[in-house]
């Protein structure tokens, strides 16, 4: 029995007068990990921003359900508190804020939403320190401000941890191998993994068949030009990396 | 002009030196006026509602508000402008003199008082002259260092008569001494009481003396809250201070800065927070007269709603100073469409070898900051106040005592009364 998660229903959409998302179909269901796949320039950012409820973007047809409810009428924390999490390309910077103080708020946010009692300071901190630890996250670098002088391997650290703390039910995960060498692709990787509970979903939004060899898909789609091309299974992925995305940038 | 010039019954009449100074003060106000738009000194900051009120000379009271200061201090404490003794607690060996006192029986403080403090250029010093007689007088004397705080606080209670009150305080540090002076301006009751505080600080720093100066301006959101400070430093003198401005319809603090001889250096900071209908100025005046003199200024403001931040900043280096340096740098954090801030830089340079700067920023929150805490679940204003408190820890951050540091801090995240 599948319940579906994410229903995106022919989708249309984009920043100004410029449509970049065109007729997007995508069913997600409880633990089902799918791979979007596409070229540069094919709108993966942009719809995993319209996903999180970015400003700046509009949709002009379709529908997004989550858990049954219109995603597209929630502001982006209730969408968060709902249980979405985008482990995004490029973390903002936030200078000031230090990291635990930041993931502090986050997390009880989430609790009060969920009608779960606020974690206190010393609860937080031991939590923070058993996830930081399977990360290699230290205790010194979440005294920081929010991913300041982070290396691009933290960063992306960074997201995997916070994403272990507020355990969504649905993360989208962009482009989450960017920037990293072969090592930190394999702590995140593996704190991903330690995720896959098959109940959580997730989507992995890639153009290099790389991080799929670690965060193994059930389902793989091919996004080319606004909407999806092409589906099938993990060797998709192989396939793709073989041949290129030429064939499907061609079709159009 | 309006009812600023009352004929009350002052202490100390008898004395012809004090009643002479008050006389001075008071024809130096009556021949400036209140200060128009077209005053250069105040064409920011506009004192028409001020004018068109009435206001009633403060009288004693026996009533007493006792605050509690979240850290450990020695407290000289005011009641709408009167000295109370009984919330107060001095040191012993270290003069903190009721003004009055000091006035009468200590000649000594004669050769500071109203030195620095021009009433033919400011209007609201020659009317504090007017009404001299509470303050506090206090001297550290040579080779002393008090770490523990004097804590100045002005209590007010706001009712619905606008009362005006005028504090003066002489602040002298001798040689080779340091002290933490903080000044707290807070009240209870009403909070559109409509009253005004007017304060001058003349303040004198020996060879190496160093003065850590901390004000908290939390005064009822109807107030008006006016200050000047006049500091002196001498050879090799340390003079830091800040001051967060939160309060007050009309709230204005301004300070003169004259650096006398070579190595005094000043570091002036502040903040200011404010929506409604506000006006909140920082005024400096940084004099640097000696050669290899230092000075820095930060000055970071937070506006919303119909509020305006003002900045005027002027640095003056004379002919001989050379090897000085000052920087100065304002920067707005705007929360509304309708805030606005008026910043006025000056650099008068007349000698050659120097370092000088100034600079002046405003902007918003970062969108794409406070998307980022959005998408993990903190609520827009939540995460909006997180980042004004990042903003304002750059210069919280500034203040040595921690524990003092941590006092303005929070009340910078209070919310408004």
């Amino acid at each position: 029995m599948t319940t579906p998660l994410l229903e995106i229903e022919d989708l249309y959409a984009g920043v100004c007068d410029k449509e970049i998302i065109k007729g997007f179909n995508l069913t997600i269901n409880e633990g089902e990990v799918h791979a979007l796949m596409g070229p540069n320039g094919a709108g993966k950012s942009t719809l995993s921003n319209i996903l999180c409820g970015k400003e700046g973007y509009s949709v002009t047809s379709g529908s997004i359900r989550f858990k049954g409810k219109n995603l597209l009428a929630m502001s982006p924390e209730e969408r968060a508190r709902e249980g979405i999490f985008l482990a995004m390309q490029y973390p903002v910077e936030i200078p000031g804020v230090p990291t635990s103080t930041f993931l502090k708020h986050a997390v009880n946010s989430i609790r009060k939403y969920q009608n779960l009692p606020e974690l206190d300071t010393m609860e937080f901190i031991k939590m923070l320190r058993e996830e930081g630890r399977k990360l290699g996250i230290d205790a010194d670098m979440i005294k920081r401000s929010l991913n300041v002088g982070f290396s691009g391997g933290e960063k992306k650290r960074l997201e995997t941890l916070q994403m272990s703390i507020l355990k969504p039910s649905f993360a989208i995960l962009d482009e989450a191998d960017s920037g990293l060498d072969i090592d930190a692709l394999k702590v995140v990787s593996d704190g991903v993994n330690a995720l896959r509970d098959g109940k959580r979903s997730m989507l992995v939004i890639t153009h290099y068949q790389r991080l799929l060899n670690y965060v193994v898909p059930d389902f793989v789609h091919v996004y080319a030009d606004g909407k999806i091309v092409k589906s099938g299974g993990k060797d998709l992925a192989l396939e793709l990396e073989e041949k290129g995305y030429a064939e499907f940038v061609k079709e159009k | 002009m309006n009812n600023l010039l009352q004929n009350v019954k002052l202490l100390g009449s008898e004395s012809p030196w004090l009643s002479r100074l008050r006389q001075s003060g008071s024809s130096a106000f009556k021949e400036q006026g209140f200060p128009s738009a077209k005053t250069e000194a105040w064409k920011y900051t506009k004192l028409r509602e001020l004018k068109s009120k009435d206001f009633i000379i403060s009288q004693t009271t026996s009533d007493t508000t006792a605050i509690e200061l979240p850290f450990d201090c020695y407290k000289i404490c005011f009641e709408n402008g009167w000295f109370c003794p009984s919330s107060s607690n001095l040191p012993q060996g270290v003069e903190v003199i009721p003004l009055i006192e000091a006035i009468l029986f200590h000649p000594e403080l004669h050769n500071y008082i109203c030195k620095l403090a021009n009433i033919n250029t400011h209007p609201f010093v020659a009317l504090n002259q007017a009404y001299l007689q509470e303050g506090v007088f206090i001297k550290i004397e040579k080779n002393v260092n008090i770490k523990k705080p004097l804590a100045i606080i002005s209590h007010t209670e706001g009712s619905d008569i606008n009362l005006l009150f005028n504090l003066r305080n002489i602040i002298v540090l001798d040689e080779n001494s340091a002290a933490t002076v903080v000044e707290y301006h807070t009240y209870s009751g009403d909070t559109k009481s409509g009253y005004l505080a007017n304060i001058v600080n003349e303040i004198y720093l020996a060879s190496n003396a160093n003065l850590q100066h901390y004000k908290v301006q939390d005064e009822a959101f109807k107030a008006n809250h006016i200050a000047f400070s006049a500091v002196s430093q001498n050879r090799c003198s340390k003079y830091q201070s800040f001051c967060l401005q939160r309060g007050a319809n009309i709230g204005r603090n301004e300070t003169l800065v004259q650096l006398k001889d070579e190595g005094a250096e000043t570091e002036i900071n502040a903040a200011y927070l404010m929506d409604g209908w506000a006006t909140l100025d920082t005024t400096t005046n940084v004099e640097h007269l000696a050669p290899h003199t230092y000075s820095h200024q930060l000055i970071k403001g937070v506006v919303s709603g119909n509020a305006k931040g003002v900045f005027q900043g002027k640095i003056h280096i004379a002919p001989n100073a050379i090897g000085t340096e000052g920087n100065q740098l304002h920067k707005a954090l705007l929360l509304s469409d309708n805030a606005e801030v008026d910043v006025k830089p000056e650099l008068e340079i007349y000698a050659d070898d120097v370092k000088c700067s100034h600079g002046a920023a405003s902007g918003e929150l970062d969108e794409e900051q406070l998307f980022y805490m959005r998408s993990r679940g903190i609520g827009i204003e939540e995460a909006k106040q997180l980042l004004i408190d990042a903003y304002l820890d750059e210069i919280t951050t500034k203040i040595d005592n921690e524990k003092i540091s941590q006092w303005i801090k929070l009340i910078t995240q209070e919310n408004r009364k």
